[in-house]
């Protein structure tokens, strides 16, 4: 999954689907192989739960977080800043892009077309099959064609992020994974990877003929099980000192 | 049937649907665009009609119209849109016309932020806007009672005649959690034979309207409105009680704080503290029952919320000078920290703060 990683990889998805999630995680097991990477917090449609909100936890793990920072972080306004293009730029950092969700997120993306050359990177469409609008492939397929639309790029995989939080099962991944397989079917490109809780990863990467992301929940309320002390303290919604 | 994962924004749409509204007009706002968002791809395969009005203000008078064409019908924003609904809401409760209104609280006063606050708390459960009104207001705590109260709303409405509000705030909008949605079941609404839709056959005209231009006249519909909100106090009160069986220290909150209060509760039970919490579930009308209950073994009472201390003045009447009231909380948008919460408990029952 991340040896021969291209240049640049984004995440777009219905909103709701788990982008944020799948981004984090891929960038922190993406470090381990890469010597630079740059995670692109694109998302102008969610208010609180993203990336940013963990600008300094991911810092510290040596991954650069580009997003509005400041005031601007949690400001309302769809305004990115100009540091987004020097991931696409340079030759030298993996870029690994967190779009903001359904065809108006991608919108934002649209944006960098131009920058996006064939070949040079992977557009991967995230879904939750326990999501209202993307839990059959007619869903997935109709989400799939708005954000291609809205974007300008063609999605070059799907990535299987069925959940229930933290209720999810084995069954839920396995069973989401069956209609994830037929949507990338019907749209002729492949099931890249699938995610899911680190105590699951394993076993699925058993049932399932497809890499599996083990993922860590960062965009969790303060109250939640799987915020621990030290989740809580590096929460902050939707600036930096939230928590402070 | 299976769990799916939802954000509170969208239940608050799906709920609605459910409880047979098929009909919303609104302005975008975070954080509760979600909701308006939702219920434009929800509402047209329903056979609804989603409509994003010019301005907030338009929105309400569109609920007032819709209600008083015996639509089943609602409304969302979030504080500075409420604020210009409410000359709008005053005259649906002058009228006496059954709407649902969604407050997803940010943080205040003005412009203030897109943060999660629960900075409206007093202009929800006081009046708000103009004139001698109640809105029955429900301050749900997580994702799936938001689905399970949207019907109960729809329902008072229609009950009680009177606009009911969702008070919640920016993170229970945008949380993400598993819901079970259950059969979609067809949803009966009351007889609107006093809707202005239409003779339809009939003598008399129906007419909605709030204004009592006869002082005497504005005044005998006073004391029937203030008859029905006495009614709707002693009928209607709805709070949860959690670990108060023998609490010392009971705590107070509602919606998000609550979530944090549960945790304070439970941490403080784990080191022998007697400690309980009280959560509104309906905040106006205010739960005073809960409190008489835990008056006997309660020492001391302690609100927690997202704000400055509005909802302490609730508590302070409900307690009524016979034990002391303390507050804590946060305010701008800010979360309070449950560690922060529990040394706060710790202190007063110590003995150590006034």
């Amino acid at each position: 999954m991340f040896k021969d990683v291209l240049h640049t990889t984004i995440f777009c998805g219905n909103l709701g689907s788990g982008k944020t999630e799948v981004a984090i995680n891929f960038s922190l097991s993406l470090k381990k192989y890469a010597k630079n990477v740059s995670l692109a917090d694109i998302d102008v449609v969610n208010p609180y739960f993203r990336s940013r909100m963990i600008r300094h936890y991911l810092t510290e793990k040596g991954i650069n977080v580009v997003c509005p920072i400041g005031e601007l972080a949690g400001a309302d306004v769809p305004a990115l800043p100009p540091s987004v293009l020097g991931v696409l730029q340079n030759p030298e950092v993996k870029g690994v892009f967190d779009v903001g969700g359904d065809d108006i997120g991608a919108t934002a993306l649209g944006r960098f077309k131009p920058y996006l050359k064939e070949g040079s990177y992977n557009l991967y469409f995230v879904v939750n099959t326990r999501r209202p609008f993307t839990k059959d492939t007619d869903g997935i397929l109709k989400y799939v064609s708005s954000i291609e639309k809205a974007s300008r790029l063609k999605v070059t995989a799907l990535v299987n992020n069925s959940n229930l939080g933290l209720e999810t099962d084995m069954e839920t991944v396995i069973s989401g994974h069956e209609v994830v397989r037929l949507a990338a079917g019907k749209l002729g490109v492949p099931v890249g990877f699938a995610a899911s809780l680190r105590h699951l990863a394993a076993d699925l990467e058993k049932a399932l003929s497809v890499p599996v992301l083990p993922l860590e929940l960062n965009m969790q309320p303060p109250w939640s099980q799987a915020a621990g002390e030290q989740a809580k303290e590096r929460l902050s919604i939707p600036g930096e000192r939230f928590f402070k | 049937m299976a769990k799916i994962l939802m954000k509170g924004n969208e239940a608050i749409g799906e709920g609605a649907v459910r409880a047979g509204c098929r009909y919303f007009f609104g302005y975008p706002i975070t954080p509760q665009s979600e909701l308006p968002h939702y219920l434009a791809k929800r509402l047209p395969e329903a056979d609804g009609v989603y409509l994003q009005s010019e301005s907030e203000t338009s929105a309400i008078n569109m609920v007032y119209g819709a209600a008083g064409a015996g639509a089943r019908v609602m409304t969302s924003s979030s504080g500075p849109g409420i604020s210009l609904m409410q000359e709008g809401i005053s005259y649906i409760a002058g009228a006496e016309l059954p709407c649902v209104i969604v407050n997803m609280m940010r943080g205040g006063p003005g412009l203030g932020n897109i943060a999660p606050a629960q900075s409206d708390y007093l202009q929800a459960v006081k009046g708000g806007g103009h004139g001698d009104y109640r809105v029955i207001c429900f301050a749900p705590a997580s994702v799936q009672e938001i689905i399970d109260f949207m019907k109960d709303a729809f329902e008072l409405a229609d009950k009680y005649f009177n606009p009911v509000m969702l008070l919640a705030d920016g993170i229970l909008g945008q949380m993400m959690e598993p819901v079970e949605l259950g059969e979609e079941e067809t949803v009966q609404i009351p007889d609107r034979a006093w809707a202005a839709n239409g003779m339809r056959g009939r003598e008399k005209k129906n007419i909605i309207n709030s204004l009592y231009i006869v002082p005497e006249d504005m005044e005998v519909h006073n004391h029937k409105l203030t008859k029905k909100y006495a009614e709707i106090t002693e009928n209607e009160q709805r709070w949860e009680e959690y670990r108060v069986e023998d609490a010392e220290m009971v705590l107070v909150a509602f919606g998000t704080s609550a979530r944090i209060a549960k945790a304070v509760v439970d941490r403080a039970r784990d080191e022998g503290l007697r400690v309980g919490l009280i959560r509104p579930i309906l905040v106006w009308p205010f739960p005073v029952k809960a409190f008489e209950k835990v008056i006997p073994h309660a020492e001391q009472f302690l609100t927690v919320e997202m704000n400055m201390g509005q909802m302490v003045e609730d508590v302070r009447l409900a307690v009524a000078g016979r034990r002391p009231v303390h507050f804590t909380g946060r305010p701008g948008g800010m979360l309070p920290v449950a560690s922060d919460v529990f040394q706060e408990v710790k202190k007063l029952m110590s003995g150590g703060a006034k």
